[in-house]
């Protein structure tokens, strides 16, 4: 095994590690609020494996924007020979945004539990009655 | 209960197990390599190809191209996504603005943090508001877009309100929370007419340069205005972007940052 394939295989097994903490959080979690972090730490962490998995391994890497405007037949194969994979960061250009937008608004929902409940415990709000 | 926990442990165990024997049999099906998938080669080759012209989007930016002339849907599905978390979030903590400056009482505009952090504040806020509309307006050609400048723009807010308060953002800038949705909106609507536009003159929807399937683009091809180079509509989209972004979470910010205690008043708690 070369000394790249093993730091390939050594990020894929460190992100799924981290995975499956952050699920464990998001499952075992006691408080609302650590499992809203678990949660957050799951998304970030998707995203982190979902760029790498476009990743390219080579003796030149470029970021995957054409550095002319007008560029010439040699440039365009140039660019598609060390080019890195976009459609992984166009996806997940997105997600980043909708993952904050769904955090803060789990984030109002775990305020207005501990408003309502005055504790963000799960189990001492599924204790309560009526 | 401890039942329950051993077996939490061993179902994840087990998750983890197969995760990682489907990478490492290829279930990721391209794992790092020298080389990339056809359909990024596809996207690399075509994004501002001058010989091929009726698949280009005439953007040197592969990833801003992608996000709307490849991939338009998807932007525009995220996009209302992301709309209804603000909205849900904003119904939520829906009060009227005149009971809370009521309850608040005046004199809240002197609390804050130190003079060293204001005056830095001070210095900073221009400087991210510059970066962020920077980055809307060279999305189509550099790095960069609506989404990510919309995000740098609503650390601007965030900042005031950590130092100064929301009061501060309120009544002396003047961005109220009503401003701010109203701020919100007319990003979306921007983006709902930069999507629906070229349908109404005949091309397609979220159509922006000709296409094989629709070679007649309503805008032509619009690469140059003046000096500016342009990328068709995709450099209105990221205005656009920039606006529903940056003021959705600049309103969440503000609903996040109201007092509880007066808050907790108010609901009769």
């Amino acid at each position: 095994m070369s000394i790249e394939h093993f730091l390939q295989l050594y990020c894929y097994v460190a992100l799924v590690v981290i995975i499956m903490i952050s699920l464990y959080g998001i499952v075992r979690g006691a408080s609302l609020t650590k499992k809203l972090i678990a949660l957050t730490i799951f998304g970030d962490v998707a995203n982190a494996l979902i760029i790498y998995v476009g990743y390219r391994l080579g003796e030149e890497v470029f970021v995957p924007v054409l550095p002319t405007l007008e560029p010439s037949p040699e440039d365009i194969a140039w660019f598609t020979s060390v080019a890195v994979d976009p459609v992984p960061q166009c996806l997940v250009i997105t997600a980043i945004v909708i993952n904050m937008a769904v955090t803060l608004f789990l984030a109002f929902l775990v305020i207005q539990a501990y408003r309502l409940y005055g504790t963000t415990v799960v189990k001492k709000i599924a204790r309560l009655r009526g | 209960m401890k039942i329950k926990d051993t077996a939490v442990g061993v179902m994840i165990a087990l998750l983890l197990l197969t995760v990682v024997a489907v990478i490492l049999l290829g279930g990721t099906a391209h794992t790092p390599s020298t080389g990339i998938r056809p359909l990024a080669e596809f996207y690399l080759k075509h994004c501002i190809n001058v010989y091929n012209t009726t698949w280009w989007t005439s953007s040197p930016a592969a990833v801003t191209s992608m996000l709307w002339d490849y991939r338009g849907l998807d932007t525009y599905y995220e996009t209302s996504v992301f709309f209804l978390a603000i909205i849900s979030g904003a119904a939520l903590f829906r009060i009227a603005e005149v009971k809370l400056k009521a309850e608040e009482g005046r004199g809240r505009e002197e609390l804050g943090l130190s003079i060293i952090v204001k005056t830095s504040t001070r210095i900073i806020f221009p400087l991210i508001l510059a970066v962020s509309v920077s980055v809307a307006l060279h999305g189509h050609l550099n790095p960069g877009g609506g989404f990510q400048a919309g995000s740098i723009l609503a650390v601007g807010p965030l900042l005031l309100i950590a130092s100064f308060s929301r009061r501060y953002l309120e009544d002396r800038l003047r961005l109220s929370r009503a401003k701010c949705v109203a701020l919100f909106t007319v990003g979306l609507v921007l983006i709902v007419l930069v999507a629906a536009l070229p349908l109404a003159m005949g091309g397609a929807l979220m159509q922006n340069q000709p296409k094989y399937w629709s070679p007649k683009s309503p805008w032509g091809s619009l690469t140059k205005i003046g000096p500016l180079e342009l990328s068709g509509t995709i450099f209105f989209l990221d205005i656009a972007e920039l606006f529903a972004v940056g003021f959705g979470f600049t309103l969440l910010f503000l609903l996040l940052s109201m007092p509880e205690k007066e808050f907790r008043r108010l609901l009769g708690l």
